[in-house]
């Protein structure tokens, strides 16, 4: 291909792989993606950086199994060789664990899916709790970059190189090969399955929902004994901490915040009752009056600006 | 309002009819001979020179009124400065060259030679054979045998008048026409020519002189026209126009009109009373049943001959005494020229008015207006008295009060001392468009949300087609005149237009609000060809305002068969029509019976038709054109019942109905209901498509409900739970509801949206008639944990802008959306075109691509607002001018610089108001680049503004918005009464950067009424199965779209018909240096002059991508740039 010969073979630093996209029925034009690959150096280090690469621009349809197939077929690395794939989204959340699990099954990785926020809810972890997932498949829409963990060291460097011996050689991996079938396809079939899924079975909802519930009250119940254990004991200076769910309420901070307000507003007395007061009231809205004035007069001036405001059409 | 006192006097406030003012009464009646010792200021020359101390004056007026802190409206009034410095004409050196022009005509007029005096035909062989200029002789042309002479001699005087002279003529389009006025000499006439034309005929044969005078001493620097002086057919006048360079005529023109002196008639012979055409004489072969018919037409058009001089003292002496006259009289101006109004009433009229009711009128003689008024206010008490006095019913009198008057069907404002009706001219429609206009403008100066000084005076007004809800074409015949109606000078023309309206109007009675007649205009000729225009057959429009209650009626009940006086004449008008029939209270009537039966054949049609053809003739009839009735039948569902929300809705609103009364009648559910509220656009009237609940038209779209419990301690304190405790209340409900109703399908959905604040879940009601409704639950609590989270400061800043989306999204549906819903719906029965209006606007939206970007609610507001606040027109009364009266709205609508505010019950406070426009403008300082809000739609309901335009349109859209509502305009100005109402929905792909077209089979087509599934035997079966309703995999695709591209392309799409989805590049993904979280495919470039790689967007690599995401559903991408 000729257009690779003026495509460098990094970019700031970053290994650039081509891959290409074969025609389709309805856009039958061959395209080229390029995916950007570096070891990873997280700022924060991780016990995992040193075995990880750093992924830029990962296409949006990329599955775990995307990259490892990528890896392995295309880019002749043994398979087995990939421990971990995180993309973008999911990886904030899993970025300081270091999980050393298998493959996981399928049913964790969709809770990991559709992990709740973390603002609000008290209860973070939801195992089993979680409401059914309504796609059959993520798309990568909240980012393009992925770290891909290898088993070890070595085989990064070895997926590396063999990385830049396919630029030398200037072959162009082919992606999506061999994947038909085993990743949920796309197009209308998609979004027929997540029309089913939008209407989960009422019993499988029920049971994630009473999950949920218990847990939650579980939460609650023992956030609410240590709330009143922090009332009863007093800490190292003698104080005893103020906490919600006593006798008696410690007030709102809104509630307080109005109350106090309102004494003000009492204690202001009247505000006609002198003659001065209502001088200076009248002396105030005619100076209101030539603020606004000349408010006016600024904004026909700046209307006459813009052409043609005055024209009759 | 409050005027302004400027001299600390008190203004009595205009109120009513009755705009009496007491103070000014020292004014007196003797201005006329103030002003008599002014006479050589009009002389020629003098009057032409201008100074501005008009403008320093009304400078100086607002100065005392704004210091003294009176004046509400300084922001009007400052604008109405700045428009009269804009109309005036303000050319110099165009005006010097006018002013040496108007010497040089003024010598070139005074050297004509004196002509001998000859009888009529040897002076006109004369005038044809050796001038070339033919004698505009009125109708009727002087009869062979006419026993007297006509002659020319020179002038006796050669002056500048009209408005030129009084320096308030106005420039508007670069228009500007000065008026002379030649005098002729007393001795030409006769005593007894104010008789049978004489006057008007060597009044003719004295112009075409002049006229070939002019010609001959010219080098092709001026074209010399005739023309019809205010479309009197009797007062013909010389149209110069100047030529410029390569024969192109200027836009400057001097209109050479021709006066008599004052009294070479006495007044007496031409009061509106007496009879001026004798039939007995030469000249008129009717016999002699109208020998005493009074002719004020005639009577008064002779007598604005003789009075043009004494008029331009009087109006000047007027400008003396009052300040702010001159000012007023081109406010005046400037308003009926943008109201089409200048052929019956102008600026003369309007001046003449004005300083006749600055005198009198009012009750015992005392005046109207007073001298201490300024422009302002003059010029608001001239529309008060026009709009509230009915000058047909109780004519006013000035100077006099012991005239007969004639009964006449027009207006009449007499003054005294000059003996002219000021309003002759008037036809009864043309009064009573001026009426219905005052009071509009009267309304609009009232209504503060408006934008009342361009209403006023910068929209022009007068397209028929938005002006009117139906316009009717058609060409004029000629009608046969009986005898008695020969007597005054009417024209064919003016003859036809009389019929029609009064046929028209009796036939058509409360249907219509105001019928306006347009003759054809009068066109100005060359003076050496014979005037054709009037030969020809020509169009006249005719205007109709509907009444939209009674339009569609189909019965008319006549008089009762006992009345037969009424009978008779009900029979007379309508033949064989009528029919006596007997109703079910037991009154026999004469009636109508119109037919329903053909839908393109509405009831309006049917009587239009009947009536001309039954009074003027099958020419007539033949030759109409009824315009504006086609936009209805763009909507579907519109053929059957002409303009009824409600007969179209009723089936889904019966079933909402039903639906509440089911989920209030369940019992077993732990919590009491509080309220149930609709929140979608079919049950607000204003969805485009008609729900469909029978199931051979498809399957009806989810319509969304709000069902709010009442409060309880026991909800949990938590957001994410509470939305998990919802899901459980649902399951509940659905379970109760599958119990109660037999048939009923409840099902729970899931929301797709991956975030623990927001709404989870919702229950899916199939009911078995079709009815489909989306049940969603209201806590009102979580607002405030919301809110709470939100304050709290410990929060990181992203998840409180998660929080505060949250918060938006729950007040958009939970609490803007049902009270939305509730507004229209009461809108919808007060303004019965409002829905379909709507439907309009919406299809107009999805036709041309927007319809993801601009909310329903966003055009609902548009739509409302022409409604509620219809100014400068009134409220609309057909769908087409429901739309395109919304339409132009929008072309001309400044959103960058202007907030949307809707008043739907003209409730708000001027501080709600200005608080409104407060926070438009903070959000505009916070955000000037206009990246979050671009469109600040704020309403009664909903004072944030940023409700329905939060989540678009972007700026680039709402532009485009904009711009292809300027298209529209464009094109329905140009096109007038021949648009075509289809071709305004016609999108034009060529702007877009690329198109993806989709597969038919995945798309929904038949207008939206029918969805087809992409598996055939599915869809047969849904019946039954209601598991695949609700499926759009083209809309979830264009969300997956606009998820994963969002930042680098805009798609455009039409959701009802969508075959393609069109998009834009974003211009901000050109090359740009490496960066790691670029949220788009890029590909490498290298550049030649330096060293650093660059990324750009890979935009192939994008449309394959979106070519793998659309799979089946895609059937071909075309990349433009």
């Amino acid at each position: 291909m000729s257009s690779l010969t003026k495509i460098p073979l990094q970019i700031s630093g970053y290994n650039i792989l081509p891959l290409s996209l074969p025609p389709l029925p309805s856009f039958p034009e061959a395209a080229t993606h390029y995916l950007y690959l570096v070891p990873h150096q997280p700022k924060i280090p991780t016990p995992t950086a040193s075995r990880s690469l750093f992924l830029v621009n990962v296409p949006f349809d990329s599955t775990e199994l995307h990259i490892k197939l990528l890896f392995s077929t295309q880019i002749g690395l043994p398979a087995g060789r990939i421990e971990d794939v995180q993309f973008e989204g999911q990886r904030r959340r899993g970025s300081g664990t270091d999980q050393a699990s298998s493959p996981k099954a399928s049913q964790n990785k969709k809770s990991k899916k559709r992990k709740r926020g973390s603002s609000g809810g008290i209860i973070e972890d939801m195992e089993g709790a979680a409401l059914p997932p309504v796609w059959d498949r993520d798309l990568q829409t909240n980012g393009l970059t992925a770290v891909v963990l290898f088993v070890d060291r070595a085989s990064m460097d070895a997926a590396l190189k063999a990385v830049k011996s396919i630029r030398k050689e200037r072959k162009e991996p082919l992606w999506g090969e061999g994947l038909e079938g085993k990743v949920p396809a796309l197009g209308s079939a998609r979004y027929l399955n997540h029309h089913s899924l939008t209407y989960p079975n009422k019993a499988q909802l029920l049971e994630s929902v009473n999950n949920y519930m218990t847990r939650f009250a579980s939460k609650e119940a023992s956030q609410a004994r240590s709330l009143a254990r922090q009332r009863q004991v007093a800490d190292a200076d003698g104080f005893i901490t103020v906490t919600r769910g006593g006798r008696t309420n410690p007030a709102r901070q809104e509630v307080a915040q109005e109350q106090a307000e309102k004494q003000k507003e009492k204690q202001k007395g009247l505000d006609d009752f002198y003659r001065f007061q209502s001088r200076e009231k009248r002396k105030q809205r005619a100076g209101e009056l030539v603020r606004k004035f000349e408010e006016d007069k600024e904004k026909v001036r700046k209307m006459r600006e813009r052409r043609g405001r005055f024209r009759p059409e | 309002m409050a005027f302004p006192a400027v001299k600390k006097r008190k203004v009595s406030p205009l109120s009513g009819g009755d705009c009496n003012n007491t103070y000014a009464q020292d004014a007196g009646g003797d201005w006329s001979q103030d002003s008599s010792n002014e006479d050589n200021d009009f002389v020629l020359g003098n009057g032409a020179i201008r100074s501005g101390h008009t403008i320093i004056k009304a400078k100086r007026t607002a100065k005392t009124s704004w210091s003294s802190g009176t004046y509400d409206s300084n922001m009007f009034k400052l604008k109405a400065n700045e428009l009269l410095a804009k109309v005036r004409p303000n050319d110099e050196s165009r005006m010097v060259k006018m002013e040496n022009s108007l010497r040089k005509l003024k010598d070139v007029i005074e050297h004509i030679p004196n002509r001998k005096a000859k009888p009529i035909l040897d002076a006109e062989r004369e005038q044809l054979n050796s001038h070339k200029v033919r004698i505009p002789f009125p109708q009727p042309r002087p009869a062979m045998d006419a026993k007297y002479t006509l002659t020319y001699s020179k002038p006796t005087n050669i002056n500048v008048v009209g408005s030129y002279a009084r320096r308030t003529a106005i420039q508007v389009g670069g228009q500007l026409g000065i008026d002379l006025a030649v005098t002729m000499p007393s001795h030409i006439f006769q005593e007894k020519d104010y008789l049978n034309y004489r006057y008007f005929q060597k009044r003719a044969y004295y112009l075409a002189c002049i006229a070939s005078g002019i010609e001959e001493a010219q080098e092709d620097e001026y074209a010399v026209d005739f023309a019809h002086q205010n479309d009197n057919h009797l007062q013909p006048i010389i149209v110069i126009t100047f030529l410029q360079d390569g024969g192109s005529k200027s836009k400057y023109q001097i209109r050479i009109i021709l006066a008599a002196d004052g009294d070479l008639f006495p007044i007496s012979k031409t009061l509106p009373d007496k009879n001026c055409i004798r039939a007995t004489t030469s000249g008129v072969s009717s016999p002699g049943s109208s020998f005493n018919m009074p002719t004020p037409f005639y009577n008064a058009s002779l007598r604005s001959e003789c009075s043009s001089l004494a008029y331009l003292k009087y109006l000047h002496a007027s400008s003396l005494q009052s300040d702010g006259f001159s000012d007023a009289c081109q406010l005046g101006s400037v308003w009926l020229r943008q109201r089409g109004l200048g052929r019956e009433f102008g600026s003369f009229e309007w001046a003449c008015t004005m300083a006749l009711l600055l005198q009198g009128g009012g009750s015992k003689g005392k005046p109207i207006l007073s001298r201490g008024y300024d422009s302002y206010q003059l010029f608001k008490a001239m529309l008060q008295f026009l709009s509230f006095r009915d000058l047909i019913a109780s004519p006013v009198l000035v100077h006099s009060d012991n005239i007969t008057l004639v009964d006449r069907d027009g207006p009449t404002l007499f003054d005294g001392k000059r003996g002219m009706n000021i309003l002759f001219k008037m036809t009864p429609w043309s009064y009573a468009t001026l009426k219905h206009e005052a009071t509009v403008t009267l309304k609009l100066l009232n209504d503060p949300l408006s934008d009342q000084f361009d209403a006023c005076f910068i929209t022009k007004v007068d397209d028929l087609l938005q002006r009117f809800d139906c316009v009717i074409e058609m060409r004029t015949s000629r009608v046969p005149r009986p005898a008695s109606q020969m007597a005054d000078a009417l024209n064919d023309e003016t003859y036809f237009c009389q019929r029609l309206h009064e046929a028209l109007s009796t036939g058509l009675g409360d249907r219509v609000r105001l019928l306006h007649v347009q003759p054809p205009p009068i066109l100005s000729w060359d003076a050496t060809t014979p005037q054709n225009s009037t030969k020809g057959l020509r169009q006249v429009q005719i205007g109709l305002r509907l009444d939209s209650a009674n339009i569609s009626r189909t019965v008319d009940r006549g008089p009762s068969a006992e009345n037969k006086v009424a009978a008779a004449e009900f029979r007379r008008f309508w033949g064989g029509k009528a029919e006596l029939r007997r109703f079910k209270d037991g009154s026999i009537l004469e009636s109508l019976i119109w037919s329903t039966s053909d839908p393109m054949d509405n009831v309006l049609k049917q009587i239009v038709a009947y009536v001309v053809q039954r009074h003027l003739g099958k020419d007539a009839a033949d030759s109409i054109k009824l315009i504006g009735q086609s936009f209805d039948r763009l909507l579907s569902g519109q053929e059957s019942a002409m303009n009824d929300p409600s007969t179209l809705f009723r089936p889904v609103m019966s079933a909402y109905e039903s639906l509440e009364k089911d989920v209030r009648a369940l019992e077993g559910l732990p919590l009491q209901i509080r309220q149930i509220s609709a929140a979608d656009a079919q049950l607000r009237y204003s969805s485009l498509s008609i729900p469909a609940l029978h199931p051979s038209q498809g399957q009806m779209e989810p319509a969304n409900i709000c069902v709010q419990f009442e409060g309880s301690a026991r909800w949990p304190d938590d957001i994410t739970a509470v939305q998990t405790t919802k899901i459980a209340f649902l399951l509940k409900m659905g379970e109760l509801l599958e119990e109660s109703t037999s048939g009923l399908i409840a099902r729970i959905g899931l929301h797709s949206w991956n975030r623990s604040l927001l709404n989870a879940a919702f229950l899916d009601i199939h009911y078995p008639s079709g009815a489909f409704f989306r049940l969603h639950i209201h806590h009102e609590r979580e607002l405030n944990l919301l809110e709470r989270v939100l304050r709290d400061a410990s929060h990181t800043a992203a998840s409180r802008e998660e929080t505060a989306s949250a918060l938006s999204t729950y007040k958009r549906d939970f609490i803007h959306a049902p009270i939305h819903t509730q507004s229209m719906r009461t809108l919808s029965t007060r303004f019965p075109l409002l829905s379909s209006s709507v439907r309009l606007m919406k299809k107009w939206r999805d036709s041309h691509m927007l319809s993801s970007h601009l909310s329903d609610e966003l055009i609902e507001l548009l739509t409302v607002r022409s409604f509620v606040h219809p100014y400068p027109w009134s409220v609309p009364g057909s769908v087409m001018t429901g739309f395109l009266r919304t339409l132009t709205s929008v072309s001309k609508w400044d959103w960058q610089s202007e907030p949307l505010i809707v008043d739907f019950n003209g409730e708000m406070t001027s501080f709600e108001i200005e608080a409104i426009n407060l926070r438009f403008e903070a959000w505009r300082k916070i955000d000037p680049a206009m990246n979050r809000v671009a469109i600040f739609a704020a309403s009664n309901l909903d004072p944030s503004g940023i409700t329905w335009t939060e989540l678009g349109p972007s700026k680039v859209v709402a532009a485009r918005f904009t711009s292809l509502a300027k298209a529209a305009c464009g094109m329905m100005k140009e096109q007038a009464t021949d648009l075509e109402p289809e071709a305004l929905f016609v999108a034009s792909m060529s702007d877009y950067d690329f198109v993806i077209y989709l597969n038919p089979r995945s798309t929904r087509i038949n207008n939206g009424r029918r969805r087809h599934s992409v598996f055939k035997n599915l869809h047969v079966q849904s019946d039954q199965d209601k598991s695949l309703s609700g499926v759009d995999p083209v809309q979830l695709l264009l969300g997956e779209l606009r998820a994963i591209y969002g930042s680098n392309a805009l798609f455009f799409s039409n959701e009802h018909e969508g075959s393609l989805i069109a998009g834009l590049w974003n211009p901000q993904t050109g090359p740009r240096p490496w960066k790691v979280n670029l949220p788009y495919s890029t590909k490498p470039v290298v550049r030649s002059d330096d060293e650093g790689s660059q990324l750009n967007i890979n935009k192939t690599a994008t449309l394959h991508d979106i070519a793998r995401l659309g799979g089946d559903i895609i059937s071909r991408i075309e990349l433009k740039r």
